[in-house]
């Protein structure tokens, strides 16, 4: 399958440069075998591992299939795996925590990652080194044990963070273990793990930004809030945009401490549409179901992507 | 803190004397501005490093110290004890052999073939490339979760389930490597890559001896990147996976956290978590300046 696809698509359709052996037919022909050759363990693994399972999740989306039966043998119900699951309250449900930990998660982390990056980009501070050493090497840590982390420090009883709310005189939350606020104590697994790297590609930004805008600025008497909302602001929407996409895709994938910790609980407050696809698929065995949702997942996210990434073209014009 | 601000305070209020402000009051300002600042910085130091003195201070403590309410802040009789308990629970010294045998793979693979591939795509020039190159980079957008199932399927199908190799197979190339590895590569001029064509040198050669070379930015950022992901990864082992043995060393933790749930053990998983993050953070520290920049300029031109 793969060669096919290959030789039709590697033939070269200019030549590269003068003094090459042989006549330009060959020379092409030399070309395109080395670049099929260059390409194909890379492309073999992408087309049998990502873009064939995207083609076959589609197919399954419209059968039923419990995994266990052969794929040839599964029945064709058409559309009606999509009916069955928006009609099912539980995946709307789950859809809706999605949407709200997504959203948390994005409406947090961008303004913050902006701040912070500003924040260690412009003033000379000895500890800007160190703080986006640390800021950023929660990124490598494995989200199982951010999960463990984060869940230690959620303890409801001796946890240091009851502790603090008791401190200030507050009634500490009981963090995972009430459905109210679940969701939004799992937000901060993802924040403290991810700042980091968006603060850095919002570093990346303002490097873009040309210093003479700021001298500028500041000769015609502009201060620092002024300048970051007519110069750094304005110039930093493409990477925030950017930022955006990726904190969104990022987000959409938590399954890591939802597994590990709440299972989808309290009654299903923390239910993110990837648990869902997942217990759907190998614990019910719907995996027709399972991927209908992520069929519909593609979809919207595809759709988000096209705007975001529209918006960001549309800018940098 | 208050020593951080004095030395470059002096040379702005030498140069900026002629203002109306008295530079008595300018200079207490622009002090305390100072101070603001490594105010702020101080608690961006705090965010991410709060949580891991939590974590390295509760796995050092006993397990009746973890109980205390109020807990302590500083563990009174720190020991080692816990470690060994996670040692003894799971076989995770094992799962980090298993860890280290996925990603090193993974990472190893990933580097040659998104070079390979990453090269073509910049220096070579054929009908479709450009639409081929970004229908892979879209599959860089969709979650892993989407395609679990068929996925499972085709390792099942090809009798890799429960194997090293059906773990590795669907990591061996990604698309963040290619498209990585295109744009570096997209950097270099294409005179250094026809000269070496001219002296008689095949692709392979060109690749190994006048690319890679230059490359090594790319390799430090992506290898660094894969190692990291693969080794942090944990549907698909999850996935894939039934026998304990081959468990890496995320699965091995979740194993130690659905041993120990009731709370008496949680220095023990604690202690686990620790040691399971050791390798990506000693390796992320080692290689930090050269792998930022490159998530940097990754991430600007993306």
């Amino acid at each position: 399958m793969t060669a096919g696809v290959q030789s039709a698509v590697l033939f070269p359709s200019r030549k590269r440069h003068a003094g090459g052996r042989g006549t330009r037919r060959s020379r092409r022909l030399h070309e395109g075998r080395w670049g099929a050759f260059l390409l194909s363990p890379a492309l073999a693994v992408v087309i049998c591992f990502v873009f064939a399972p995207i083609a076959l999740t589609i197919w399954i989306s419209f059968h039923n299939w419990s995994m266990l039966t052969p794929i040839t043998q599964m029945p064709w119900v058409g559309l009606s795996n999509y009916r069955t699951i928006f009609d099912d309250p539980t995946f709307r449900s789950s859809l809706m925590d999605t949407v709200i930990y997504v959203g948390l998660v994005v409406a947090l982390t961008v303004p913050l990652a902006t701040l912070i990056g500003m924040l260690l980009y412009f003033p000379r501070n000895r500890l800007k080194g160190f703080a986006s050493t640390a800021l950023f090497a929660t990124y490598v840590i494995p989200t199982v044990a951010v999960a463990i982390v984060w869940g230690a420090l959620y303890e409801p009883s001796y946890g240091p963070l009851a502790e603090m709310f008791k401190a200030v005189g507050l009634p500490a939350p009981a963090f995972l273990s009430s459905p109210s606020t679940a969701l939004v104590s799992l937000v901060a697994f993802n924040i403290w793990q991810m700042l980091g790297y968006y603060t850095v590609l919002m570093i990346a930004g303002l490097t873009q930004i040309p210093g003479e805008l700021y001298e500028v600025a500041s000769i015609d008497g502009a201060g620092v809030v002024r300048q970051t909302f007519s110069i750094t602001l304005p110039l930093l929407r493409r990477t925030m945009t950017f930022v955006i996409l990726i904190a969104l895709i990022n987000a959409v994938q938590v399954f890591d401490p939802v597994y590990l910790l709440t299972q989808g609980g309290p009654i299903n407050s923390t239910d993110v549409i990837s648990y869902e696809i997942q217990r759907t698929a190998f614990e019910y065995g719907l995996a027709g179901q399972a991927s209908a949702m992520s069929v519909s997942l593609l979809v919207v996210l595809g759709a988000v992507a096209a705007i975001l990434l529209g918006l960001m073209r549309e800018r940098s014009r | 803190m208050s020593a951080l601000g004095t030395a470059s305070t002096k040379d702005l209020v030498a140069e900026d004397r002629s203002r109306t402000e008295t530079p008595r009051r300018r200079r207490r300002r622009i002090h305390l501005s100072k101070m603001l600042i490594s105010f702020a910085i101080g608690l961006v130091i705090l965010f991410p490093l709060f949580p891991l003195y939590w974590l390295v201070i509760s796995s050092l403590k006993s397990t009746h110290e973890l109980l205390q309410a109020p807990p302590s802040w500083v563990p009174a009789h720190p020991s080692f004890g816990a470690f060994k308990e996670a040692f003894d629970a799971v076989p995770f010294a094992h799962s980090f052999f298993n860890s280290f045998a996925y990603a090193g793979t993974a990472t190893v693979s990933v580097l040659v073939t998104s070079m390979m591939a990453g090269y073509v795509f910049s220096k070579y020039r054929f009908r479709g490339r450009d639409l081929l190159f970004w229908l892979i980079v879209a599959t860089m957008f969709m979650p892993p979760i989407v395609t679990i199932i068929p996925l499972y399927w085709l390792i099942s199908r090809l009798g890799l389930a429960d194997s090293y190799l059906g773990v590795v197979l669907p990591w061996l190339a990604n698309a963040f490597g290619i498209f990585l590895m295109r744009q570096f590569i997209g950097d270099l001029p294409d005179e250094l890559i026809d000269a070496a064509r001219i002296d008689g040198a095949n692709e392979l050669r060109i690749l190994w001896r006048v690319v890679a070379p230059l490359m090594r930015p790319a390799v430090v950022t992506l290898g660094v990147f894969s190692f990291v992901y693969y080794w942090n990864n944990f549907l698909w082992p999850l996935t894939v996976l039934q026998t304990t043995s081959k468990y890496p060393v995320v699965l091995a933790l979740y194993q130690l956290l659905s041993f120990n749930m009731s709370a008496q053990y949680e220095n023990v998983v604690l202690a686990g978590a620790l040691v399971a993050s050791l390798p990506t953070i000693i390796v992320f520290l080692l290689a930090q300046r050269v792998f930022v920049q490159g998530i940097a300029r990754v991430g600007v031109k993306g």
